[in-house]
């Protein structure tokens, strides 16, 4: 389904999306006030981009180096080069261990390789510990937003979920009681936990540590409980050096939810005494990524969702509008690069105002790269019959000072003289939802001529 | 595996070569009083700041502000409240109704109001998430000002664990309705003596 029609789908409880619009909205008001507390955040941002900049172009040998430091410390370490073998690896690793109950904090990587359903087929219980996660679970839903997943539901929802599944009581929608409920139904998830499986948020190349950032304490929680600790990496998650956390634990959480810093930065650099740590860095699709010279900045990501908050179509259209596993402005730059065809309606689904690219930490081009994937999927994607032809109808009128002139006139007069009826029929999709302009008197050329002669 | 073809298309893929920058600190300076900011930041996270003239009563604030904690596990010997004791071969699972932890911070950060944990001061890692409470002592001459700083403070540490705490675990994610105590510890005071 096109971006446009899902989202139609949620614009219909007006009320919903007008929250989700502000609840957004607000987000990004914290982020700036965080942002504009501190000193020198622009350099923050300059040196996070170049910082990521050196890594893409030496992203081999800081593989190589954080491996083998990682080994050093007793990690273990293991290469995917798609979603199929990642599944596989840990898979792998838990049958090694006999592990039937898993806990899982989040990872944006394990939704993208569809690990749970993965490991539900072969018997074994995967639960998402995130609150929001773990809500969007057991909707049998995934994730509308990266940070907060579950940001497309109401708490009346919720609190239905939970009678149903946890056998809470009715509280209306009470967030106290409900996050109170959810606290002691997943610490027994915890206690009986065989294996843990974290995301990463930094991979360190010259220490093979890796960070994991939450606010809940849910991945600490399980990868010090279980006796297993599988952490699942995309590749781009490599930094060179441990001091440059630094420069990217100040921008995240400020970026992401308006904090100075996540509750728990957790810097995991070797088990605990009789204990088992892995390391899975994968692949899919990011080398390919890698090479496209227009789009390899979106490597850049470090997943804080700042360009989902601020961007004006993703905040009216949900996220589940964009059928991605990161949906929003950075998503509809990722996804055409897996799949072309599925996700061309992506890079359309932006104004192109900029906003994202303003508030990105890590400086990624995002409103440069959405219109570049669009000169491409004109191109690669038939396109449907009437956008063609107005775009071809309208290319030739700019194309031509005379015919332009003429065709302005005409619209102006008929926009003046034409019932509203007529003017906001169905085949204008402008009209559905508002007016459009008054017309005015002259056209700038006109007003412009009229000018210079002092009428 | 497919260690070396992730490699050998890395090396076809990536762009030509560009430098690492060199960060000059000092655009991030500021002229600030350290506990104050760290006072500030640690309240906006739902934390708490116990300033404190030396630990002589340390024990005492600790009884008033946690009164009906029982179960308590002091990992410094600057409290003597510990009711269970706790060490490296502690199964941390036996931890699950520990009321109260008490642990050294190293460091304190006052832009973002963290305290840096360290695997040696909390004996099991699992000790200053799964405990209901959790009380951090920190030298008053141990608060940074960002983030440079301490990863500068402690680039020399024997590297195993550790972890920054800001404030108690905390959750929006019902309708952004901030709840505090998530997975976590439902509180958080940090002591500076």
């Amino acid at each position: 389904m096109a971006h446009a029609e899902a989202a139609t789908k949620f614009n219909k409880n007006e009320a919903k999306v007008n929250w989700h619009d502000k609840a957004l909205w607000f987000v990004r008001q914290k982020r700036d006030r965080q942002a504009h507390k501190i000193q020198g955040w622009e350099h923050l941002r300059d040196y996070a981009s170049a910082l990521k900049a050196n890594v893409l172009s030496n992203l081999d040998t800081y593989l190589i180096q954080f491996e083998e430091n990682a080994k050093k410390n007793g990690i273990n370490v293991h290469w995917a080069a798609n979603a199929e073998e990642h599944n596989k690896i840990v898979h792998g690793i838990l049958q090694k261990h006999n592990a039937k109950k898993i806990v899982k904090s989040k990872s944006m990587l394990t939704e993208e390789c569809h690990l749970n359903p993965y490991l539900e087929a072969n018997d074994i219980e995967v639960i998402d510990t995130d609150l929001g996660e773990r809500i969007v679970q057991l909707a049998k839903e995934s994730p509308s937003h990266i940070v907060l997943p579950a940001i497309h539901k109401t708490k009346e929802e919720v609190d239905e979920l939970f009678q149903e599944h946890l056998g809470t009581q009715p509280s209306g929608g009470n967030p106290e009681y409900l996050t109170r409920e959810a606290r002691k139904h997943l610490r027994n998830k915890f206690l009986k936990a065989d294996a843990a499986i974290t995301g990463v948020n930094f991979a360190v190349a010259d220490t093979g540590g890796f960070v994991v950032c939450t606010n809940e304490g849910n991945a600490d929680m399980g990868a010090h409980l279980a006796n297993v600790h599988i952490a699942c990496m995309g590749m781009e998650k490599l930094i060179p050096q441990e001091k440059h956390l630094g420069v990217f634990l100040r921008l995240l959480a400020r970026s992401a939810t308006g904090q100075p810093i996540t509750t728990y930065s957790s810097y995991f650099n070797k088990p605990e005494e009789g204990k088992e740590m892995h390391i899975v860095i994968v692949d899919n699709g990011r080398t390919e990524q890698l090479s496209r010279e227009d789009f390899r900045r979106s490597l850049h990501c470090i997943r804080c969702g700042a360009c989902m908050n601020t961007c004006p179509i993703y905040r009216r259209s949900g996220g589940h509008s964009y059928d991605a596993t990161i949906p929003g402005p950075i998503g509809s730059i990722l996804s055409p690069g897996k799949d072309l065809t599925k996700h061309s309606s992506l890079p359309f689904a932006s104004t192109l105002c900029g906003s994202c690219s303003d508030v990105c930490p890590v400086k990624i081009n995002i409103h440069e790269q959405l219109y570049k994937w669009r000169q491409i999927i004109v191109k690669d994607v038939p396109q449907p019959f009437v956008k063609k032809t107005v775009m071809k109808a309208a290319g030739s009128v700019l194309a031509k000072p005379k015919t332009y002139d003429f065709v302005g006139k005409t619209a102006r007069f008929m926009l003046k003289n034409t019932p509203k009826s007529i003017i906001n029929s169905k085949v204008n999709t402008w009209g559905h939802a508002r007016d459009l302009p008054e017309v005015k008197g002259d056209n700038f050329e006109e007003w412009y001529k009229k000018r210079q002669k002092n009428e | 595996m497919s260690r070396e073809s992730i490699l050998k298309a890395v090396k076809a893929n990536k762009p030509d070569a560009l430098a690492l920058p060199n960060i000059d600190l000092s655009v991030f300076d500021e002229d600030i009083n350290l506990v104050d900011r760290f006072k500030e930041n640690i309240e906006f996270v739902g934390g708490r700041l116990l300033e404190l003239n030396g630990l002589d009563h340390l024990d005492t604030e600790i009884k008033r502000l946690y009164p009906e904690a029982q179960k308590i596990v002091s990992c410094t010997k600057q409290s003597g409240l510990g009711t269970v004791s706790v060490s490296k071969e502690t199964d941390p699972h036996t931890l699950e109704d520990i009321d109260l932890a008490i642990i050294k911070g190293s460091i304190a950060v006052a832009e973002n109001g963290a305290v840096w944990v360290s695997d040696e001061d909390m004996f099991v890692r699992a000790l200053p998430f799964i405990t209901n409470d959790l009380i951090l002592v920190v030298p008053k001459n141990a608060v940074y000002l960002h983030m440079h700083e301490v990863f500068e403070v402690i680039s020399k540490r024997e590297k195993t664990f550790g972890t920054f705490i800001s404030g108690p675990s905390k959750t929006a994610d019902i309708e952004q309705c901030l709840v505090v105590g998530a997975h976590g510890a439902i509180s958080l005071t940090v002591v500076l003596y």
